[in-house]
């Protein structure tokens, strides 16, 4: 045994009440008395472990001290899991502490110590319920509860999945309570009063188990602290400060009906603090003394007012060692390091002392299964699957899952935000401060600060805020702001939430009545007023945006009557639906040069503005068909109410009818529901061509006139590099994509060239007008305006989806398509207007629902614990896209909503298979991947062992292969195997299922030697 | 617990010209969103003698303090020479910088100040009616004397019972016993040595 004194280590001088080495063994807390303050210090553990690392200058010791307690700090409890700090104080507070990630160094202000906090612990949580000092705190196993006891004679139990929620107050010491321990099989709590008692209160219903009195009669209230203890196997329970024929003892109080019949003695004065070694060790004795050979002990140090240390074996009737002298005071607290072999004592006094034992004189710890046939045999079940406590006994049978443990250690925060060594945390302030440096603030500060005076007259200074908090939760607004895509294969009009679009849109119908086409503003402005919402939007306006008075109403009705009167008045004239030009200007100019009649051309003749005016009264929508020449249908029911709504401009699309200007091409005109919406045609317009910003598709519509007929040019252009081509119709819609370029005319025609120029196809002839044309690889989707979709793959000169119709998810509903797209792997996703998200399933044929706004689970899943940092940028693909918005949302209801645990762990886990199944189906092999992390994380850290272990067993598949097997060794293209390997360091980092990790990781290393 | 968290307050201006104003950048830290504002006040002790010499400089309000890391600067006029006694004008006296919450004091911030000459033979002889002109003062910026006090941030002023537990040590703000006129320099350095920003 070795024997050290980090003199380091102290609080100035001032009395150490607590000590707790964190569970990773890599830094220790210490608690008790500041300047004038409770004080908790965080300390590094690798100075006091090893010399070198004491004599380097550049290893800090101090890690971070806290003076945010009031006064005296009692207690400092690490939880289980490493990530939280507890501390309970004489200012009857328990305060729950944090690293904080973004936050730099920074000195105790005014602190005589210069000594910059290398790490930020961040008071999360205050904790208020005690009317008295708060004495000692304890995490339960799992770190479900967290328990702390006070001089006001109660115990509370905090719901630390929930704090400051309050499970329980457990009344009935009629003392002081000065110590607290659970059972390391989670059925108990016991506690330690002045009162001469020591109470077993049952985790079931929080009822007193027994009470314990006997020893302790002869006790007087004379410590500070009672720190009882409870053996790793559960066995023993051992106390505190007891007495034995006047003599102070600790009594060992058997599980098996309280019985209390041992007692360690010798200490001279009372015991002030007992602490089991998390490890059961074996060993067969040296010394002579003859327990049988192969019985299991525990080992335990006791610590007392006497100043001295005793360690135990509970396989030896002596003590292994006593040391006295140790301190000049009462020993207060004793933790003991992860692997047992260590242990931190601190002192009244203001020092500690670390002491180091070696295998020989502790024996050999028990490895995980051995004492799974301990626990077997006692509890009938074993612990290590269940007991997180149990962990910090638990022996690494790996390497494999030692490295990921290490891993896991090195950065306890799951968010992954902060950096991993000490030195080099940086302060990451720059987005509170829009990139000024805090320098260049300071200079300023005072010109810049905001100072008002108040009603009295007071000078009133808004502060600077310099740093948000950090807690340390996931951030949402990387979901938030998942684009539409600008440019990729939703490139077009279409996309609604490239809102200018939609927002102008609305905007028609709200437009002021200063419009000089104006003829009848009055009548306008009643329309507007009978025809539902009040104008709100016009943000998009342009003041040179020509519109006919129709645009003056609101939208619908108004382009219902408009249409009507329109074919009566112009029955030869094509009615394409107003929509806005982008280029307005284009457009004006075009009315105004061309006298032929324009099939777009809605707008151009005052006599039309004065038809039209003349429908306005027309409230109701007629319906007609003007020498079968026009047809106008309009699906009823789906009025756009909301003019704010994500909606693209569903306004009538009329058929083309025959024009009188001959053009061939509209010689036909079927019957055809029409549902969704058209872009218009625009003189010109250029859109972009992938998500790389360097190509470009430029459309020039009615470019030349070559023996009569006019040509549309379509130009593509990449860095120089250019094409362009010729269409003998107006383009309506063109996109591209790295391979393919689809363009969509007037008459309804469909074009697809390479990426070169190179028609790929002759024309295909759609049934509809097309309302949407996305490109995506070699794929091509077009949505009609007869609400039916297609998606062809040009390499392969397939049809994937063969005019499907959106029927299915359109009927019954008011919704209309609000976005569309298509994904790199050809799969066709329709947004509705409601909130829901489909996408087909080719292999299926049916349409899958992939996104609800409304859906519940989405509002209450929460999986933030099983985020990493990469999985946000991981996550980028057509399920985010679809969904982005809304699992922000539910994650912040998961914030604010009071769901029961296990529902929400249910509701999560329903939610994240609907994850995994939906990016499936997308083909979304990214977004595949990062779900099943995700979910993996989430059954590791939630303990779903079967859904895990089915998990598993699908991604290795049959070890040995077999011709009846159906197994794929692949998933929208990654190997199977290769994921298993992804999981297997995620199941590694929780030591419950290393019997799983190895499982697997043995049969995944025997696979890849076959 | 104290929601505010005083991070570091950086004199500034200093040390400057008697007649120029006071200015403390105080950074401070709040735990959660206050829904009142916080009152910053500048108190000059005029005479170690007696409190009845102290000037409140100025006082503000500083709000809306939501949670997170805040600056500002705290600028207040120099202190009235008239209601200085003449023989506590030069030599070492304190200023103090207080912060109350729903009228609770939580946070006192003591610097000593000193008040000299800079001409040599002012120093030599000062005049018996202090020259203000020519006094200079030199905040001890680096050695704050920091004493916090337990409050009630929930309630209003309700008092909390223990607070007494935690008062400073009484005269723990005096200035040390110093002749006037014959103070050492104290040697000051720019406080940027705690700003670990």
């Amino acid at each position: 045994m070795k024997l050290l004194k980090p003199s380091w280590v102290n609080h100035n001088g001032k009395p150490i009440f607590s000590v707790d080495i964190h569970p990773d063994g890599t830094k220790f807390a210490t608690g008790g008395q500041g300047e004038d303050s409770g004080k908790v210090v965080i300390w590094n553990m690798a100075p006091v472990l090893r010399e070198e690392d004491e004599k380097n200058e550049n290893i800090p010791k101090l890690l971070c001290q806290m003076d945010n307690h009031l006064a005296c700090v009692n207690c400092v409890r690490w939880s289980n899991n490493g990530l939280y700090l507890a501390s309970g104080g004489d200012d009857k507070l328990v305060m729950v502490w944090k690293r904080a990630a973004f936050i730099g160094p920074s000195t105790v202000f005014g602190s005589s110590s210069k000594l910059a906090n290398v790490e930020q612990w961040r008071c999360v949580m205050i904790l208020r319920s005690h009317t008295g000092d708060v004495m000692d705190v304890a995490w339960s196993p799992h770190d479900v509860w967290l328990a702390s006891c006070s001089v006001d004679n109660t115990i509370v139990i905090w719901n630390a999945r929930k704090f400051p929620e309050i499970v329980m107050t457990l009344k009935g010491h009629t003392g002081l309570v000065k110590g607290l321990t659970w059972d390391p099989v989670g059925k108990y709590i016991a506690s330690q009063a002045d009162d001469h008692s020591l109470k077993v209160w049952r985790t079931m219903d929080w009822q007193l188990e027994t009470n314990i009195t006997k020893p302790f009669s002869e006790c007087g209230g004379t410590t500070h602290v009672l720190r009882l203890s409870w053996s790793p196997d559960g066995q023993y329970l051992v106390s505190a400060h007891a007495m034995n024929n006047s003599g102070p003892t600790a009594q060992i109080i058997e599980r098996d009906g309280w019985k209390t019949n041992m007692d360690f003695v010798g200490h001279r004065k009372a015991v002030t603090v007992v602490k089991f070694n998390p490890k059961i060790f074996k060993k067969k004795q040296k010394n002579g003394s003859t327990p049988k050979p192969s019985c299991p002990y525990c080992c335990c140090a006791v610590g007392s007012k006497d100043r001295s240390l005793s360690v135990w074996l509970t396989s030896l009737k002596r003590p292994l060692v006593v040391i006295h002298d140790l301190f000049d005071k009462s020993i207060m607290d004793i933790t003991w390091t992860l692997n047992g072999l260590g242990l931190l004592v601190c002192s009244m006094d203001g020092t500690v002392a670390f002491l180091d034992f070696s295998q020989d004189e502790l024996g050999d710890p028990l490895n995980e299964e051995e004492k799974n046939a301990i626990h077997q045999n006692i509890y009938g079940k074993s612990l290590a699957i269940t007991m997180e406590s149990q962990l910090a006994s638990t022996i690494i049978e790996n390497p494999e899952m030692l490295k990921y443990q290490q891993e896991r250690q090195r950065n306890p925060n799951p968010n992954g935000a902060q950096g991993s060594g000490h030195e080099n945390q940086t302060p990451k302030l720059t987005n509170v401060l829009n990139g000024e440096s805090l320098e260049d603030i300071r200079k300023n500060l005072l010109k810049k600060q905001v100072e008002t005076r108040t009603a009295d007259g007071r000078r009133r200074i808004t502060p600077l805020c310099i740093a948000q908090l950090d807690t340390g939760d996931f951030s949402p607004a990387l979901f938030n702001s998942v684009p539409i895509l600008p440019g990729s294969s939703a490139s077009t009009q279409l996309t609604p939430q490239i809102s200018s679009d939609s927002s102008t849109a609305n905007s028609l119908g709200l437009r002021p009545s200063h419009d000089p086409t104006t003829t009848s503003p009055n009548k306008t402005a009643e329309e507007n007023k009978d025809s539902g919402p009040a104008p709100v939007n016009s943000i998009a306006m342009k003041s040179n945006l020509l519109l006919t008075s129709a645009s003056k109403m609101e939208p619908m009705k108004a382009l219902d009557s408009r249409f009507t009167e329109r074919s009566k008045a112009t029955p030869g004239v094509t009615s394409v639906p107003i929509t806005i030009g982008i280029t307005p200007l284009d457009r004006v100019k075009d009315n105004s040069s061309a006298k032929e009649l324009k099939v777009k051309d809605e707008t151009s003749s005052d006599s039309e503005d004065k038809n039209m005016v003349k429908s306005l009264s027309l409230v109701k929508r007629k319906v007609e068909m003007e020498g079968g020449e026009v047809v106008e249908k309009r699906k009823k029911g789906r009025p756009r109410k909301d003019a704010k709504m994500m909606m693209p401009i569903s306004q009538p699309i009329p058929q083309t009818p025959v024009s009188v200007e001959k053009e061939p091409s509209r010689l036909v005109t079927p019957v055809v529901a029409l549902k969704l919406p058209t872009p218009s045609i625009r003189k010109s317009f250029s859109t972009q061509v992938g998500t790389d910003s360097i190509t470009y598709l430029e459309v020039e519509n009615d470019v030349s006139v070559v023996s009569g007929a006019r040509l549309s040019q379509l130009k593509w252009s990449r860095e120089g590099r250019e094409w362009d081509t010729l269409l003998p119709s107006r383009i309506i819609i063109a996109t591209g994509s790295s391979d393919v370029v689809a363009v969509a005319c007037e008459d309804r025609t469909l074009s697809v060239f390479t990426a070169c120029g190179r028609r790929l196809i002759p024309s295909i002839m759609l049934p509809a007008p097309m309302s949407a044309l996305h490109c995506s690889g070699h794929f091509v989707m077009a949505l009609t305006a007869s609400a039916t979709l297609s998606v062809w793959d040009v390499q392969k000169q397939t049809a994937l989806v063969k005019n499907e119709s959106l029927n299915p998810i359109l009927s019954g509903t008011d919704a209309t398509v609000s976005q569309s797209l298509l994904t790199q792997q050809g799969v066709a996703v329709v947004a509705l207007s409601n909130g829901k998200t489909y996408c087909f399933n080719t292999s299926l044929e049916t349409w899958n629902l992939i996104a609800d706004k409304q859906d519940s689970l989405v509002q209450c899943a929460d999986f933030r614990n099983c985020l990493s940092s990469q999985d946000a940028l991981g996550s980028m693909g057509p399920l985010a896209l679809t969904q982005g918005r809304n699992l922000s949302a539910g994650r912040l209801a998961s914030r604010l909503s009071s769901t029961p645990h296990n529902l929400q762990q249910g509701i999560t886990l329903a939610f994240l298979e609907n994850q995994l199944s939906s990016a499936l189906i997308l083909l979304s092999a990214s977004e595949y991947r990062h779900w099943l992390l995700i979910y993996a994380r989430f059954l590791v850290n939630e303990g779903y062992e079967q859904r895990l272990r089915e998990l598993c067993q699908d991604l290795l598949g049959p070890v040995h292969k077999s011709s009846s097997s159906s197994w794929e060794p692949t998933v929208l293209g990654l190997r199977k195997r290769d994921l298993l390997t992804e999981v297997l360091p995620v199941i590694g980092q929780n030591l419950r299922f290393q019997r799983l990790f190895t499982e697997y990781q043995d049969q995944l290393e025997l696979l890849r030697i076959k | 617990m104290a929601k505010v968290q005083v991070l570091n307050v950086a004199v500034l201006d200093n040390p400057s010209p008697f007649g120029n104003p006071f200015q403390f950048e105080i950074t401070f830290e709040c735990m959660e969103d206050l829904p009142e504002d916080l009152e910053w006040k500048i108190i000059y002790v005029g005479s170690a003698e007696s409190e009845e010499y102290d000037q409140t400089l100025d006082s503000v309000l500083v709000g809306p303090v939501p949670a997170g890391r805040h600056m500002f600067v705290f600028q207040a006029e120099a202190p009235n020479p008239a209601l200085i006694p003449e023989s506590d004008a030069v030599g070492v006296t304190v200023a103090l910088i207080t912060c109350t919450y729903r009228g609770q004091e939580f946070i006192r911030i003591g610097y000593y100040v000193n008040n000299e000459y800079t001409d040599a033979e002012l120093r030599e002889n000062p005049p018996n009616k202090p020259n203000y002109g020519q006094l200079q003062r030199n905040i001890l910026a680096s050695n704050p004397r920091v004493t916090r006090f337990h409050i009630n941030w929930e309630g209003c002023a309700e008092k909390m019972e223990d607070s007494e537990n935690v008062d400073p040590a009484p005269n723990a703000m005096l200035p040390p016993s110093c002749t006037p006129g014959k103070a050492p320099p104290l040697g000051l350095v720019p406080d940027n040595s705690m700003d670990c920003l």
